[in-house]
């Protein structure tokens, strides 16, 4: 049987409130980083954003089995911020979370603002602070930690959107801290991936990683 | 390896790009095999709102399938369609935004 499902938050689960809400957000943050990715573009930088956009989705149709009922994904949010710094890096989520509802159904049109917010744009900024955060202690443990907490900080986001909505009958009590801890638990998946992979491409190409050459690029300042 | 891809970075990056897309089928086969549920699905389960999705677009190639094609087929088939859409519209954006 091959089966691949659904990964993100389809129509329906959240409530219209929240769904506006989400929006907002991910409108703002995408706006900034338009703004800002204004000036990072060019030479190298444009093709390697597309490159990085084109290998998340690839590797999140890449459902990582995991006896017992579940399974593992790549998101990838948090290894778009740290190599193409945060502005390019939410730009690459938001081409991949939009394509995903639009050609292939997977998550929600209305629900896309929740999903943009979750993916692109926590999962990417959270992970880029904390590589800033904590590269000087040790890089790759960084990263590590970065690809970790961003992708429990964007389930922990997703768990408070649907546990305020009516479908999940206001259960925040229970959506959260199955979202939390469940991510928590295949995050290190998400981390192991992004570190590998991160640690692949500084080595072989360390111009090409953006989010550690520029130190005024800093979203959680700016955000 | 690397004396076939040169010093072009952006050889390399295309190759790993296809091989990923030659191994979506078979994790796509995997993960049915063991069952797979995300958090959210248990969340959803948990709390009554399985039933509560209620998809407004499904999309040309819905679950990332491709009507009347094998699943492994229609999975292999995404991934090439979406992995080659994002990579034009990533770079296409790009451009446009460019200075």
């Amino acid at each position: 049987m091959t089966r691949q499902i659904r990964m993100h938050v389809p129509d329906g689960f959240l409530d219209p409130w929240v769904a506006g809400l989400f929006w907002l957000g991910s409108g703002v943050a995408i706006g900034i980083a338009v703004r800002r990715a204004r000036d990072e573009l060019g030479d190298e930088r444009t093709p390697l954003l597309g490159v990085v956009a084109a290998g998340i989705f690839a590797a999140q149709m890449l459902n990582w089995p995991i006896p017992g009922g579940t399974s593992a994904h790549f998101v990838g949010g948090a290894f778009a911020g740290m190599l193409l710094g945060p502005s390019l890096g939410v730009l690459a989520m938001t081409a991949v979370v939009t394509i995903q509802a639009l050609v292939f159904g997977d998550g929600g049109i209305i629900a896309l603002g929740g999903n943009l917010f979750a993916m692109a744009v926590v999962d990417v900024l959270v992970g880029y602070a904390l590589f800033r955060a904590l590269r000087g202690v040790h890089e790759t443990g960084a990263v590590f930690v970065a690809g970790w907490g961003a992708i429990t900080a964007a389930a922990l986001v997703v768990g408070v959107g649907v546990g305020l909505s009516s479908a999940f009958s206001y259960e925040l009590s229970v959506t959260v801290p199955i979202m939390v801890v469940g991510h928590a638990l295949l995050g290190l998946v998400e981390g192991a991936i992004t570190a590998a992979v991160y640690g692949y491409v500084a080595n072989a190409r360390p111009d090409l990683v953006l989010g550690r050459v520029d130190d005024s690029l800093s979203p959680e300042v700016r955000l | 390896m690397t004396s076939l891809v040169s010093d072009s970075w952006e050889r390399r990056a295309l190759l790993g790009l296809f091989v990923l897309v030659v191994l979506a089928p078979a994790f796509g086969w995997a993960s049915g095999v063991v069952g797979y549920a995300e958090p959210l699905d248990n969340a959803a389960a948990e709390t009554g709102a399985s039933d509560a999705a209620d998809p407004i677009n499904p999309g040309l190639l819905p679950d990332y399938s491709v009507p009347g094609l094998s699943p492994s087929l229609g999975t292999f088939v995404s991934a090439i369609v979406g992995t080659t859409l994002t990579l034009a519209v990533a770079v296409g954006g790009g451009r446009l935004l460019e200075r």
